[in-house]
């Protein structure tokens, strides 16, 4: 993912609030939150249930617009967009990971991971698919390419998730509890598994988990509790290095952009 | 699009139970409106065969003298100033042009000159009032068929043969070979021999219509050179207002076209399309409410797989693609199987073993069930049913679709 002003952060988080409306209740999930995201982090977010970890996420997944605050990525102010513009940029800029695979039942594991490609396009390219391809044999899903998705274990469910996250070269890839729903192996499978691809690709990774021996695998850790972050710490010697040539080589990934 | 497709059949072949009950459903609406187009035309087209097979398309009259009426003054009472002529009979005079004319007309197919009038036939002591037509012997079976509905006899008319209708004849108490006596409303009388009897089905032709030669119709009415009237057939039938219009113009005649004979038959035939335009309507309906109502369930069904296309940045208009897709699919699927079926439906009907007296059971067309429209409407009724579902689909918000 090479996209210019390679210095400044990624994604800048200012006073981001939220506020849910329920008749006359006012609920506030999140009450002012800062920070940024450098390029090629790879971010464990924690904190206890309704502290507004998920809140946050889908907000900058675009999904759901703040109250007020700033959500500034790649240098767009994306609380200003409108619904089609950010589904654009969600398609080309954002992954996404969630604790329940949701891959699409009728279509199989190569299928679901082009679909963010296919689905802009409006059609089926070749290079989409030796992308799509390309990304399951890296997740090590190469002999499953065409199951059904519903003919694969839970573990292979969120792997072909973490690729399809993937297909679209996205700048951020975003987890909300990855492997909240898997048994220990898996868990750390598709855990190294996102930390393998996030050194090779300098992809920016947001994992938000209750699991604090994940996150202890993660270079940084950002705290959320009632809705602010409590506490943000980088370990020692986090990498700072510039990003490195893509790896795995996208085939054509000018393409997939035009 | 293209992906789109791939999708929307993609979810219908998923659930193939659904879909082809589905599709089931909108052929069977199909059928319905195929089969009801296939009657109701067949049996408009069998009513209409029935009245025009054995009469006149065109007929040229006499010019009507309509009685002229000058224009008075203030209160002045409106004088009368010319009326019917009474004293002198209306005919067509000039008719050997007329006959050029028609000869050169395309599209006909039969022309007969006649000249006729009411007589009363006499035969011991029955008398009955019947009308004489009198036609060229060459000319006799032009407008009805007459020379193939004989059943006693044959198609003759000359000089002094009459041929009457079964039922007539049955009326009278007579049969071929023998003698009826005419008197015509002009007081002359002629001794006539019953050569042949038909059925042609229709009641006033076989009650109270006999054929006459042309020469002995002038000698009994006293037309000693002018038509009374010519009818004219035509090749096709609904040409025929357009061509009493042209007769009516270049000859200067009055014409009347059968339609305008029919006025009941027109009535009726309305009647029978109005019923048909309902029952297809509600064809159309069932479609809409079926197709629209399953396509609600599968949107209900697909949520969170339409929020997670949606988070990873497919667009709305894809997602209301996917969905009026499946709905256009449908009805194209549902209704070809329905025009098809239709059409088999109507064949069977149609080649059902026929009457005594030649008639289908059941007068339908396979050839008449209007399958472009039936096409055209019931995928559009798809369509139209899709777009509530798909609208739902495409806004279905991903954050709550998700958390499911």
């Amino acid at each position: 993912m090479t996209v210019p002003g390679d210095d400044a952060p990624l994604l800048v988080v200012e006073d981001l609030r939220k506020t849910f409306v329920d008749r006359e209740f006012e609920t506030p999930v999140l009450k002012g939150v800062n920070f940024a995201l450098e390029r090629g982090e790879m971010v464990a977010m924690l904190g206890p249930s309704g502290s507004g970890k998920s809140t946050l996420l889908t907000i900058l997944g675009t999904l759901l617009a703040p109250s007020a605050g700033s959500l500034r990525m790649l240098d767009q102010e994306l609380t200003r967009l409108a619904e089609e513009q950010l589904a654009d940029f969600r398609n080309r800029y954002i992954g996404f990971i969630f604790q329940y695979h949701h891959l699409l039942p009728d279509f199989t594991a190569l299928e679901n991971v082009a679909f963010p490609h296919a689905g802009r396009l409006g059609r089926e390219t070749r290079v989409g698919r030796e992308r799509a391809a390309m990304l399951l044999e890296r997740v090590g899903l190469a002999d499953r390419m065409h199951y059904r998705a519903t003919r694969l274990s839970g573990g292979q469910k969120q792997r072909v998730a973490v690729a399809r996250a993937l297909m679209n070269e996205p700048a951020l890839v975003l987890a909300d509890e990855p492997t909240g729903n898997l048994d220990r192996d898996s868990a750390n499978q598709v855990f190294e598994l996102m930390q393998e691809i996030q050194r090779e690709t300098r992809t920016t990774f947001l994992i938000s988990t209750h699991d604090e021996e994940l996150a202890s695998r993660c270079e940084r850790r950002i705290r959320l509790r009632n809705g602010v972050v409590v506490r943000d710490d980088s370990t020692a010697g986090a990498r700072r290095q510039p990003p490195p040539a893509l790896q795995p080589s996208a085939p054509g990934g000018s393409e997939a952009r035009s | 699009m293209q992906y789109a497709i791939k999708v929307a059949l993609r979810y219908l072949t998923s659930n193939r139970l659904q879909s082809a009950l589905l599709i089931g459903g909108v052929a069977i609406a199909v059928t319905v409106f195929t089969f009801n187009a296939a009657l109701i035309n067949g049996l408009a087209e069998f009513q209409i065969q029935r009245v025009v097979g054995s009469t006149a398309h065109v007929i040229l009259e006499p010019e009507r003298r309509l009685p002229a009426v000058a224009d008075a003054r203030d209160n002045a009472v409106r004088a009368v100033v010319s009326q019917r002529a009474l004293e002198r009979r209306e005919q067509i005079k000039d008719w050997r042009a007329i006959e050029t004319i028609l000869d050169s007309l395309p599209g006909v197919t039969g022309i007969s000159y006649n000249v006729i009038g009411t007589a009363l036939a006499t035969r011991g002591q029955q008398t009955v009032p019947v009308t004489l037509k009198g036609v060229e012997p060459q000319r006799l079976s032009a407008i009805a068929p007459i020379d193939t509905t004989i059943v006693d006899g044959l198609p003759r008319v000359g000089l002094n043969d009459i041929l009457i209708g079964k039922r007539l004849a049955d009326d009278l108490g007579i049969g071929v070979g023998q003698p009826l006596f005419v008197q015509s409303d002009q007081g002359r009388e002629r001794v006539l021999t019953v050569r042949g009897l038909y059925v042609t089905g229709v009641e006033s032709l076989d009650s109270r219509l006999a054929y006459v030669n042309l020469d002995t119709a002038r000698v009994l009415f006293d037309y000693p050179d002018g038509l009374t009237e010519i009818e004219v057939k035509l090749a096709d039938i609904y040409a025929a207002p357009v061509m009493a219009q042209q007769l009516a113009d270049s000859t200067g005649l009055t014409v009347v076209a059968w339609t305008e004979r029919n006025q009941r038959l027109k009535d009726a035939l309305q009647g029978q399309r109005s019923s048909g335009d309902i029952i297809k309507f509600f064809t159309l309906i069932t479609i809409v409410i079926g197709v629209a109502s399953a396509l609600l369930l599968t949107t209900y069904r697909r949520r969170p797989e339409i929020g997670i296309m949606r988070s990873f940045g497919v667009s709305q208009r894809f997602v209301l693609a996917v969905f009026m897709l499946q709905g256009a699919l449908i009805g194209t699927l549902g209704s070809i199987a329905g025009c098809l079926l239709g059409y088999g439906f109507s064949a069977f009907i149609a080649g059902m073993p026929r009457g005594a007296d030649g008639s289908a059971p059941l007068p339908v067309d396979p050839a008449l069930g209007e399958y472009q429209v039936a096409l055209l409407l019931s995928i559009a009724a798809s369509v139209l049913a899709a777009i509530l579902p798909a609208r739902a689909a495409s806004r279905v918000d991903p954050v709550e679709a998700i958390a499911q």
